[in-house]
């Protein structure tokens, strides 16, 4: 059960906790290369399986649709058989019920999509809970409105080739590159993509860390801004994984300080659905192209933060960048204005208001003697 | 300060007590305190949900983004009041130094560090005397001076925040974060400073009301202004010394 079980783990981790997807897949790997290889061989083709195959293990199997399209009719021994269904012996009727023997029942579709996405609901049976997370998904909303290409389990997972999504890590951003292909090619030129695609880093997010997995939301929603930041602390506020890369695990917190993480703490507090236009992580590091600061072609890099704060701030002149303290802690290197200012109130207002404070309790202590002497003379 | 003997001839004839008042502020510098009282309420009012954003019960007040704006606009309104206030008092003290006629009343001398030093020598049992002031004591200086600079620190950061965009043509970017700090710190211990020493010396110590009325009595004079008192009368205010045997 070792494989799928890592599967059903991973499905319930969504929007930003890419540590736990990360631990996970991590334990897992280990756990799949502690296997031994004799047990990663596909067990015997259940009885029922063999009968199919003895006709669908034909690549020339097809009969044509009434719309003109060939539907191939090969279901490949080996790769059934190399799958994660495979590898259990679930039965061929598990997920066709309506091919109950032989000679089979007619197709009634008229087209291949028509078949996919009739056949694609029998995977409810076995994984309810995903089946009904997809059904909330912006993928359901797009094919309720009438777009029929939307994906359905089969063609982010396969059908006959099943496998785990996440082996390697790289294929679940392949996946959804399968169609969203302008932002898997930002994504894989990011900071986060050239990682996961160069090294199969481990800790980089991939598409479903950030944009959950089953059930996923439009991201252009005010609720998908505002919950944003946070979706970034996930990673960026953890300081051991920062610490990897010599980043600085301060920044969302700083951030929450900041004028722009204010008012966003208080658009998410109580006005999370109404649109607001303080700046979110994404406005000033970008989204999918997220790069490395120290990258002249980052959006943040000194040569663009003018740029990149004219968005918001159209008036703004070549000084304006030095307001900006960065996600960085008050020093005398870096913000010599915020330090002094700070070094002053530091000393100064405890000093004025003790000094105070102790002088008027002097004089009321004072003036109650005075007052108790004179009553008694 | 000027002597103004209230009492009738009539009522000296009769024997009867007089009671003479001197004037201690002009009626414009009572309007000046009543608009610095107002704008400076309404300042810290509608500024601490600004500082305390996250807190609950400023998000229970700001509970829409208009309310915010509407906060923020009272906000800068009751900024142009206080800062026109200051340019009049700043324009009305360097008028009057043009013509000479700026009074050193308020300006601090080294006889407020002796009276200092004396006054804490006597709430300290060292001494039983307190010092004898003439028109402000020490204390009542530090308070023009503390809220002279705190309201100058409080205007002109605030405008720097409100205007940051034309403030980073002129001056370095570095000086909004810490404008916003300063704001933002200053305002507070200003409010505390409020609090401690100026509320306790005018409501607590003695109800001391001549800064509304204009007017200080002849005992209030003798007691706390002797020296004035001595300036402007010709006689000693021995009669009512400022110690502890009153």
């Amino acid at each position: 059960m070792g494989r799928p079980k890592t599967v059903s783990r991973l499905m319930p981790f969504g929007l930003g906790i890419g540590i736990a997807l990360t631990l996970s897949a991590t334990l897992a790997s280990i756990a799949l290369a502690q296997r031994p290889a004799a047990k990663v061989a596909p067990p015997a083709p259940s009885r029922a399986a063999a009968e199919c195959l003895a006709c669908h293990d034909d690549s020339t199997l097809k009969l044509t649709l009434p719309s003109g399209e060939a539907l191939s009719l090969y279901v490949s021994a080996d790769v059934l058989h190399a799958s994660v269904h495979g590898e259990l012996g679930i039965e061929c009727q598990s997920c066709h019920p309506q091919l109950t023997g032989y000679p089979h029942p007619a197709i009634p579709f008229a087209t291949r999509r028509e078949l996919s996405r009739s056949y694609y609901q029998a995977c409810e049976r076995c994984h309810p809970d995903n089946y009904s997370m997809t059904q909330d998904s912006m993928h359901a909303q797009v094919a309720a409105a009438g777009n029929l290409d939307a994906p359905i389990c089969t063609d982010c997972h396969g059908a006959h080739n099943v496998q785990p999504p996440d082996k390697p890590r790289t294929h679940v951003s392949q996946t959804c590159g399968q169609c969203h292909t302008s932002i898997f090619g930002a994504y894989s030129k990011s900071v986060h993509g050239s990682a996961l695609l160069r090294d199969d880093n481990p800790d980089v997010p991939v598409c479903t860390d950030c944009h959950g997995v089953h059930n996923i939301q439009d991201p252009r929603t005010a609720l998908f801004r505002i919950d944003s930041p946070e979706m970034c602390a996930g990673c960026h506020a953890n300081r051991e994984l920062m610490g990897r890369y010599g980043l600085s695990a301060d920044v969302y917190s700083l951030y929450s300080l900041s004028w722009h993480g204010v008012d966003v703490s208080v658009y998410k507090a109580n006005w999370p659905t109404i649109w607001h236009d303080r700046a979110v992580c994404t406005d000033c590091h970008g989204v999918h192209e997220v790069l490395p600061t120290t990258d002249p072609g980052s959006k943040v890099n000194q040569a663009n933060l003018l740029t990149t704060c004219r968005q918001c701030h159209p008036d703004a002149g070549p000084n304006w960048t030095g307001a900006w303290t960065g996600h960085y802690q008050v020093s005398l290197q870096r913000t010599p204005f915020v330090f002094y200012t700070q070094a002053f109130y530091e000393s100064f207002a405890p000093f004025v208001l003790w000094m105070s404070g102790v002088y008027v309790l002097l004089q009321i202590l004072r003036a109650t003697v005075a007052r108790i002497r004179r009553s008694l003379r | 300060m000027s002597l103004a003997d209230r009492s009738s001839p009539a009522n000296v004839a009769h024997g009867m007590r007089t009671e003479r008042t001197f004037l201690r502020f002009t009626f414009s510098q009572r309007w000046e305190h009543a608009l610095l009282i107002l704008s400076f309420a309404v300042l810290l009012l509608t500024g601490l949900p600004q500082k305390y954003r996250l807190a609950a019960w400023s998000q229970q007040l700001l509970a829409s983004p208009e309310r915010l704006t509407l906060l923020r606009t009272i906000h800068h309104i009751a900024a142009i009041v206080l800062t026109a206030e200051v340019l009049y008092h700043l324009g009305k003290g360097l008028s009057a130094l043009a013509r000479r006629r700026l009074s050193s009343a308020i300006f601090p001398t080294w006889q407020d560090v002796r009276d200092a030093a004396q006054m804490i020598r006597y709430l300290v049992f060292l001494s039983p005397r307190q010092p004898s002031f003439r028109k402000f004591s020490f204390e009542q200086k530090f308070t023009y001076w503390f809220f002279f600079f705190g309201i100058g620190i409080m205007v002109v950061t605030g405008f720097i925040i409100w205007f940051p965009i034309l403030f980073t043509r002129l001056f370095p970017g570095g000086i909004i974060p810490a404008a916003k700090m300063a704001h933002s710190t200053e305002a507070i211990v200003a409010a505390i400073f409020l609090l401690i020493w100026h509320f306790y010396h005018v409501h607590l110590q003695r109800l001391n009301l001549s800064i509304f009325t204009g007017w200080l009595n002849e005992h209030d004079m003798r007691r706390h202004h002797a020296l004035e008192y001595q300036r402007l009368t010709g006689e000693p205010a021995e009669a009512s010394p400022a110690g502890e045997d009153d």
